[in-house]
């Protein structure tokens, strides 16, 4: 490399280190009147849609009680970006917030961060993606949970499956991401439906949460089972891809895939036909509660730490008709 | 033509793809013999259908490595000219061709971006396509709105097999590009001056070759390339994905070193990089159709990147003693 562009690179370097981390402040922070608590909520990859709901239902919340609090909202570039996850905490214990709702990437990595931000008298609030519970006790931080049971939701949505089969068809499951905690609760869910409703999963591997790679793993899957008679996907977009691969194998008219999440393109999907269901976490509802508990906290910091479970819905044709 | 000139001819063949063509064997072999379903003709059309992505990315990745550069950028261009694509036909009901023109133009574009600046200002392409990365995939997500865009089945088009062939336009179109490319490289003066830009740069500038109209040219091509292969996914899923082609750069790169392109520039043959691409589908196809956990997937790819590679040097080496 030529001498004279190393600054200039350099530069280009740094600029692009800054453009990483996503920060929006909805509310100036400097003009803050005294008593108006400042929420940071952190957030995984914006990127996903299931978390850009997230925050602009978290959004539009500040909007209209902005008399009440302030909101700092952040995201990562990716959701394997854990330490700039760790990072962000600090940035915002620096910055004086007085709560932190975070719906952390990993659930132990945060911790440490996180137990340091409850220390400094920051109240702290978790949410979509379960801390560690063994981990938080042996910590002694008791850090309240918000979000759904997304067990309850994958079994759910299994069990609305399981209706239109009949008893030892084969399925197959798409899981997430192995080392996610969602993903695993997810297949858990799955699992134990198929269980209980006596059909055989055939096979189950994980497509790591995406569309292309579902579309692999699944049409190789039906190649090798012709017997698999449903596919569960862990999330919208892989039930996307395992739409794409029952095209490809022949298998659109009798195959029955279901989903996780509830995306847009998800609900396309089950109005054409496509996909049999999916489940609605209420994404733009999850921050919004997350922000509350954290506002009831701030309010009174002597009340009882709770957990509060979110809804989770089943979505199928007629309930999308219904609306 | 006598025969003494064919065999010579087909010995040639055999000793450029001989090497390649030896691992992709093994690996047929070895998957027909572990699973019931993968030695068919299904098969090959589904691995057909499903490369043609990777390969356009690989044949605009190997002439940019070919003049001794880098575009890292490829999976966010191809994301962008996808979502360019969805967006003017599900938002502005463009006809297909129409939107197919604009996806294609946005690709270029990218390509030029990052060629222009790399060159003009001799910032390393590294450094330029690690910045482009960053911008096409945050322009995606603005133009999806970071959700996942329903395009509507006009696309599919693209990716849907033809009559008895049971091969997709996408396919036949990678195929084609691969063909040209290797008329380009082997047979025009463009194809000897790229080489000579990455055999050595400043050797071809003394030459007379006006370097940089030809390096950008790669750079836009290469955009061009990303270009079509965002059509595949879309059109496959019939649907914009704001997350598509996340990583792809690097699987591009291993098809392009599988090959035999050199990452110091000079050398690299655009069949042999879709030989690679082979070996890359094969190997996934075949670990899909055996279930093999997702961990041990990954050592294996790596493993067999490694020895497809050791197995290309070999004959290389042997190529060299035995002229």
């Amino acid at each position: 490399m030529n001498q004279r562009y190393a600054p200039l690179s350099l530069f280009v370097l740094a600029s692009f280190i800054v453009g990483c981390s996503q920060s929006k402040q909805t509310d100036s922070a400097s003009s803050s009147p005294a008593g108006k608590p400042k929420i940071a909520l952190i957030m995984k990859s914006l990127a996903n849609e299931f978390f850009s709901t997230m925050a602009d239902g978290a959004t539009k919340h500040q909007q209209a009680n902005s008399d009440q609090y302030e909101l700092i909202v952040n995201g990562i570039k990716d959701e394997r970006d854990i330490s700039r996850q760790v990072a962000l905490v600090q940035e915002m214990v620096a910055n004086d917030v007085d709560a932190i709702v975070i719906a952390p990437a990993d659930s132990q990595a945060l911790i440490p961060a996180l137990r340091r931000a409850a220390k400094s008298g920051i109240v702290v609030v978790n949410i979509d993606n379960r801390l560690d519970a063994d981990m938080l006790a042996k910590e002694d931080l008791r850090i309240p949970f918000v979000g759904p049971d997304n067990k309850a939701g994958a079994k759910a949505v299994g069990e609305f499956l399981a209706g239109k089969l009949s008893k030892g068809d084969g399925v197959a499951i798409l899981e997430g991401l192995q080392t996610s905690e969602n993903g695993q609760a997810r297949k858990a869910g799955f699992e134990e439906a198929m269980a209980e409703a006596g059909m055989k999963i055939v096979d189950s591997q994980s497509a790591q949460w995406e569309m292309t790679k579902a579309n692999e793993v699944a049409s190789s899957s039906l190649s090798e089972h012709p017997e698999i008679k449903a596919i569960l996907a862990a999330n919208d977009n892989m039930a996307m891809g395992a739409i794409a691969a029952a095209k490809s194998v022949g298998r659109s008219e009798d195959l029955l895939i279901v989903g996780f999440d509830n995306i847009a393109a998800a609900q396309d999907a089950i109005r054409d036909g496509k996909l049999l269901a999916t489940v609605d976490q209420h994404a733009d509802q999850l921050a919004v509660f997350g922000v509350e508990t954290a506002l009831k906290l701030i309010g009174d910091r002597n009340a009882t730490v709770e957990n509060v479970e979110t809804p989770v819905d089943l979505v199928t044709v007629q309930s999308l008709l219904a609306q | 033509m006598n025969i003494s000139v064919n065999t010579k001819h087909l010995r040639s063949i055999l000793l450029q793809y001989g090497g390649l063509l030896t691992a992709l064997a093994i690996l047929i072999a070895f998957f027909s013999l572990q699973t019931d379903s993968f030695f068919q003709i299904g098969t090959a059309r589904l691995i057909a259908n499903q490369i043609p992505e990777l390969t356009l990315v690989a044949i605009g990745m190997t002439l940019v490595l070919m003049i001794g550069q880098i575009d890292l950028s490829v999976g966010s261009v191809m994301a962008l000219s996808g979502a360019v694509l969805g967006v003017l036909m599900a938002k502005y009901d463009w006809p297909l061709w129409a939107a197919i023109f604009g996806s294609l133009l946005t690709g270029a574009a990218c390509g030029w971006t990052t060629g222009a600046i790399s060159v003009w200002f001799r910032i390393p392409s590294f450094i330029v396509s690690l910045g482009m990365l960053e911008v096409a995939r945050g322009a995606t997500r603005r133009v999806l709105n970071s959700n996942t865009l329903t395009i509507g089945s006009d696309v599919a088009v693209i990716s849907e097999p033809i009559g008895g062939l049971g091969l997709s336009p996408a396919f036949l179109l990678a195929i084609l590009a691969v063909l040209a490319v290797q008329f380009v490289l082997s047979k025009t003066v463009m194809g000897r001056y790229c080489i000579a830009i990455g055999t050595n740069l400043a050797a071809a500038r003394m030459s007379g070759i006006r370097t940089a109209p030809y390096s950008i040219g790669v750079f836009t091509l290469s955009g061009l390339l990303c270009g079509l292969a965002g059509l595949a996914p879309a059109s496959l899923m019939e649907a914009a994905d704001p997350g598509a082609g996340i990583g792809i750069e690097l699987s591009a790169i291993a098809a392009c070193v599988i090959g035999g392109t050199s990452l110091m520039g000079g050398r690299g043959n655009v069949i042999s990089t879709l030989l690679g691409v082979l070996v890359i589908a094969v190997l996934q196809t075949g670990l899909s159709r055996m279930s093999v956990e997702d961990a041990n997937k990954q050592i294996i790819t790596g493993v067999v990147i490694i020895i497809a590679v050791l197995i290309d040097t070999a004959r290389r080496r042997w190529e060299r003693a035995s002229t």
